[in-house]
Formats: C-alpha cells, sequence, structure tokens
C-alpha cells in the first residue's frame, strides 16, 4: 500500500522486474486484508434494521435538511450568545495551554536539556496529557467542580498543554543554535542565551502554533456543553433531545460560520507570523 | 541591542505593545462573558488531582469492559476505512492539478470546509436520535469526518507533487485517470498511509467518547457508570482509555516513522 504502482499490466508499460512485481502481490494481500477486517467487524456489530434506519431518516433527517433552507429564527439570539460564549472559553482555554506548555516544552525539547535522555521524561508527560479526550477531562470537571465554562475551560487547557508542549518543543530543538554559541563566545550565560537567542527565535512559530490550537478548541468548545461543561452544546444537545430540527439547523448555522470566519482570520494571521 | 536605525525598532515595539495590549482586553472580556478568574484556575486545579486522588479503581469492572472496548476499535477502524474510500476522489477534485475544471475544484473544496467545521462528536450526537442509538451513528459520523479530513491532508500532499512526472504522462497523451494513478500516486503512497494512520488514532481518541451520546463503543458504558455515581467503575475506564490510546497510539507513530 506504500507504493501504488498498480496495474503495471497496460499494454504500453514495460514488464516490472520480480521484486516490483511481488510488492505489488504484497499490496493486494494487505489491502484485500483491511477491506476484509472490515466486513467482518461490519458483521460483528450491533447494527439496526434497515427499515429502522430508513424510517429515522425520513423522520428526522428531512427536517434537519429543511430546516438549512428555513431555520427557525427565533433560536438565533440564543444561538448567538451560546456561540459567544463558547468562542470566549476558547480563547481563555487556548492561553492557559499556552502559558503552562510553554516552561513544559522546555524540559521536552532536547537541545536545552542536554541530549535526547533527559527530553524523554518531559516529551513522555506531554504526549500522556495529550492522550485524554478533552471531553473526557471535562467531565472529570463537571464532578469535581460542578457544571459551567470554568469544567469546559480548565478540560481545553489541560488537553492543550499536551498538544502545545509537542510542538513547542519540536520548535525549539530546530532552532538554529549559531546565535546560542554566538552570545556564549561573548560571555552571557544560559540566561541570556535563553532571552537574547531562543525566545525570539521561538516565539513567532509559537503564536501561529497557538492560534492553530485556537481553532481546534473552538471546534472542540462547541461540544463540552454536551457534558454540562459551558457553551453552546448544551442548548444543542436539548433541542437533539427534543427532536427540535428547525432549531438544531440554526445552532449548527451559526456555529458553522463563526468557525469559518474564525479559521480564515486565524489562518490569516497566522501565515504573517511564520 | 543597539541598532543604528532606532525608527523601525521604535515601531515594531510598538506594534508588540498593540498587539500585547488587545489580547490582554480580549482576554479580560473572555474572563467576564464566562465568569472565570484566576482564582478559578487554583481551585480548579486542586479539584482536578483531588478526584484522582479520590479515585480508587474497582478492577471487577474490567469483565465488562472488553465487548464495549471491541465495539470501539471496531467503530474506529470502520470509520477510517470507509472515511477513506469516500476521500479518495475528493482528494483529485480538491486539487489543482489533478481535478476536472475550476468549479468543480471549488465546490469540492467548499464541502470539505463546511463538513470539516463541524467537531465528530456533534455528528453523533446529531446522528444518534436519526440511526437509532448505538455503534452506526459513531461509524457514520467517524466516516464523515475522516473523509474531510483526510482529502484534505491529502490533496495538500498531491498539490505538492513533483510536476514533471504529470507532464511527461500528458505530453505521451495520457488522460487524467492515467495521471493519477501513474504519476501522483507513486509520489504519495507512503504520506497517504502516514495520514491515515493519523487520522485513525485522532478517530481511536474520538471513539473512546462516542458512547457519550448514544453512539456505541466505551463512552456508553461512561455513561451508565456516570448515572450510578459509580467511580470505581469510571477510575477503571479512564486507565482503559488511557492505556488504549496510547498504546494505539505508539504503534502508529511508530510504523508512521518507518514509513517516511
Amino acid at each position: 500500500m506504500a507504493d501504488e504502482r498498480a496495474s503495471g499490466r497496460a499494454a504500453s508499460v514495460p514488464p516490472l522486474p520480480d521484486r516490483a512485481r511481488r510488492s505489488i502481490v504484497l499490496q493486494y494481500v494487505i489491502v484485500i486484508g483491511i477491506l476484509g477486517l472490515a466486513i467482518l467487524s461490519l458483521y460483528a456489530l450491533d447494527l439496526p434494521s434497515w427499515s429502522r434506519v430508513v424510517r429515522g431518516l425520513e423522520n428526522n433527517m428531512l427536517r434537519l435538511l429543511r430546516g438549512f433552507i428555513d431555520p427557525e429564527w427565533g433560536t438565533a439570539p440564543l444561538a448567538i450568545t451560546a456561540m459567544t460564549e463558547t468562542f470566549f472559553m476558547a480563547v481563555i482555554g487556548t492561553t492557559i495551554g499556552a502559558f503552562l506548555a510553554f516552561p513544559l516544552s522546555f524540559l521536552g525539547a532536547a537541545n536545552l536539556v542536554g541530549g535526547t535522555r533527559w527530553a524523554f521524561p518531559g516529551k513522555t508527560l506531554l504526549v500522556a496529557i495529550r492522550t485524554f479526550p478533552e471531553i473526557l477531562l471535562a467531565i472529570i470537571f463537571v464532578l469535581a467542580a460542578g457544571p459551567g465554562p470554568t469544567a469546559g475551560i480548565m478540560a481545553m487547557g489541560i488537553h492543550s498543554i499536551g498538544f502545545l508542549g509537542k510542538i513547542f518543543a519540536d520548535i525549539i530543538e530546530s532552532i538554529d543554535p549559531g546565535p546560542n554559541e554566538a552570545i556564549r563566545a561573548a560571555g552571557g550565560n544560559q540566561l541570556h542565551v535563553f532571552f537574547y537567542s531562543v525566545v525570539p527565535q521561538v516565539l513567532p512559530e509559537f503564536a501561529s502554533t497557538t492560534l492553530y490550537r485556537f481553532e481546534i478548541n473552538l471546534r472542540a468548545a462547541t461540544i463540552l456543553g454536551l457534558v454540562g461543561a459551558g457553551g453552546i452544546g448544551l442548548p444543542m444537545i436539548q433541542r437533539i433531545q427534543f427532536r427540535r430540527w428547525d432549531e438544531v439547523s440554526m445552532l449548527l448555522i451559526v456555529i458553522v460560520s463563526v468557525i469559518i470566519v474564525v479559521d480564515a482570520v486565524s489562518s490569516r494571521i497566522r501565515r504573517r507570523l511564520v | 541591542m543597539g541598532q543604528p536605525d532606532a525608527a523601525p525598532a521604535i515601531a515594531g515595539r510598538l506594534r508588540t505593545i498593540g498587539t500585547a495590549a488587545i489580547f490582554l482586553a480580549l482576554l479580560w472580556v473572555a474572563g467576564r462573558q464566562t465568569d472565570f478568574s484566576f482564582v478559578d484556575l487554583w481551585t480548579g486545579a486542586n479539584d482536578f488531582f483531588g478526584f484522582f486522588l479520590r479515585l480508587n479503581p474497582d478492577w471487577r469492572a474490567l469483565s465488562q469492559i472488553w465487548a464495549p472496548l471491541l465495539e470501539t476499535l471496531q467503530i474506529a477502524y470502520l470509520g477510517t476505512v470507509f472515511g477513506t474510500l469516500l476521500a479518495a476522489p475528493l482528494i483529485f477534485l480538491a486539487s489543482f492539478n489533478t481535478t476536472a475544471n475550476a468549479p468543480v475544484m471549488w465546490i469540492a473544496r467548499t464541502i470539505l470546509t463546511l463538513i470539516r467545521s463541524i467537531p465528530d462528536l456533534l455528528y453523533a450526537a446529531i446522528l444518534a436520535p436519526i440511526l437509532s442509538i448505538g455503534p452506526l451513528p459513531g461509524v457514520v459520523a467517524l466516516t464523515i469526518f475522516t473523509m474531510a479530513v483526510l482529502a484534505k491532508l491529502a490533496s495538500e500532499t498531491v498539490e505538492a507533487v513533483d510536476p514533471g512526472p504529470l507532464e511527461a504522462l500528458r505530453a505521451t497523451g495520457a488522460g487524467r485517470n492515467r495521471m493519477i494513478v501513474y504519476s501522483v500516486l507513486p509520489q504519495i503512497g507512503a504520506t497517504m498511509t502516514s495520514y491515515i494512520l493519523y487520522v485513525f488514532e485522532i478517530n481511536v481518541r474520538a471513539s473512546t467518547v462516542l458512547g457519550l451520546v448514544g453512539a456505541g463503543g466505551l463512552g456508553q458504558l461512561l455513561v451508565t457508570y456516570l448515572n450510578f455515581f459509580d467511580y470505581e467503575g469510571i477510575a477503571v475506564l479512564i486507565i482503559v482509555i488511557f492505556a488504549v490510546v496510547l498504546l494505539i497510539d505508539a504503534a502508529s507513530v511508530y510504523i508512521r516513522t518507518r514509513l517516511l
């Protein structure tokens, strides 16, 4: 699969060497294996009957789609208020993540701690943090501290540390060592190296990565309300439960428009930064 | 930092201060709007670690976990496979060097952007009442998500391929499909496989929690435990999810680094 040099049988193409032919056979075996496993697991799953699915689509899907043409405009003010809260949750969550990831990333950068071996604990910690799904963290915060936007913000902040810290560390590892040596040669100490060489070199890319994480967090923040952690997810799940599809459409329209606008603005700033 | 020309340096400093001021203002408004303060940061962290310290896993819950765990992996796997199959034609329609014509490319790109702006869990939440509670809405949600993400990532790769082989094939009179098969696919094969594995990682992470909205897998068990305030069970579930995601991530990263 790594190399799809398939259908070498076309008349105009010269015959393939044996080695290539064997790798084609291997590719077919892998693809058939993958599809076979898919069919097997499809059979093993507990799927509803076809008629149940068709009925569900007829009863609900059509109304949801009709809602996109003729949404319930009465929900618009609520949708905009809830999406504003979602936006601000993502702003704070991302800021917390970035500020906490900043010091941690230095522990995970091999060129600052003196070798890959010393960076290993820091890197492992960052990867481990990232492993927890955001929504799981949100549930924990809701259980520990009660529902509300604070739970969502904390969940987003913690989850972002892993992602941002890992990428920050990679950025630090890729800096030009020249200025570091120049400062040291001029008699500067480790602190001078850090403030006059490392920080100026990494700051634009840090900012760009943080903005990118903000785009991801804004998406994530729209669903945190599903577990009571603030934002537009709560009104959304309530309307889904009551099958108010025209209102769901309105909420979706607001979510999609805000996310598309924010993405466009953010990617514009990012292109200017780096 | 004694620069000979001071004016640009001052302008640059002013811009930095301006950006920082705007950012701080935004943060202040955000804090007001969401009732968030720095005190919350401290108490929240305390509550969080307190929760973990009080967790007391009851490993008997493990026997209940295997079946939904398998279902979780099946959902992630099927979503990845179906999503990849659906993404395949879209990748080439959304890339400028392999698309049919400009309007088709823009339509494909717009559809992909629209689909990507909704998170997978939200698709699952909407699809669960429509397609009935269970793994099906999970599979469909991940299929949609995989299709859009993969098509976006892959079309960037397709657009970055070496145009030489493409032109050589075009010079021999090859059509668009031949060009894709003989010059684009060989160039993107390894990167594509890496992307598919990456999306599979994301899907495993997502499928562990899809059940929260009724879309099957481990999340459904989590809802049951939450409703019964079964913290011992929740502790086991959290540890299992952590272990599974870490394992799949490690395996996938290992394969990906060997591929590229």
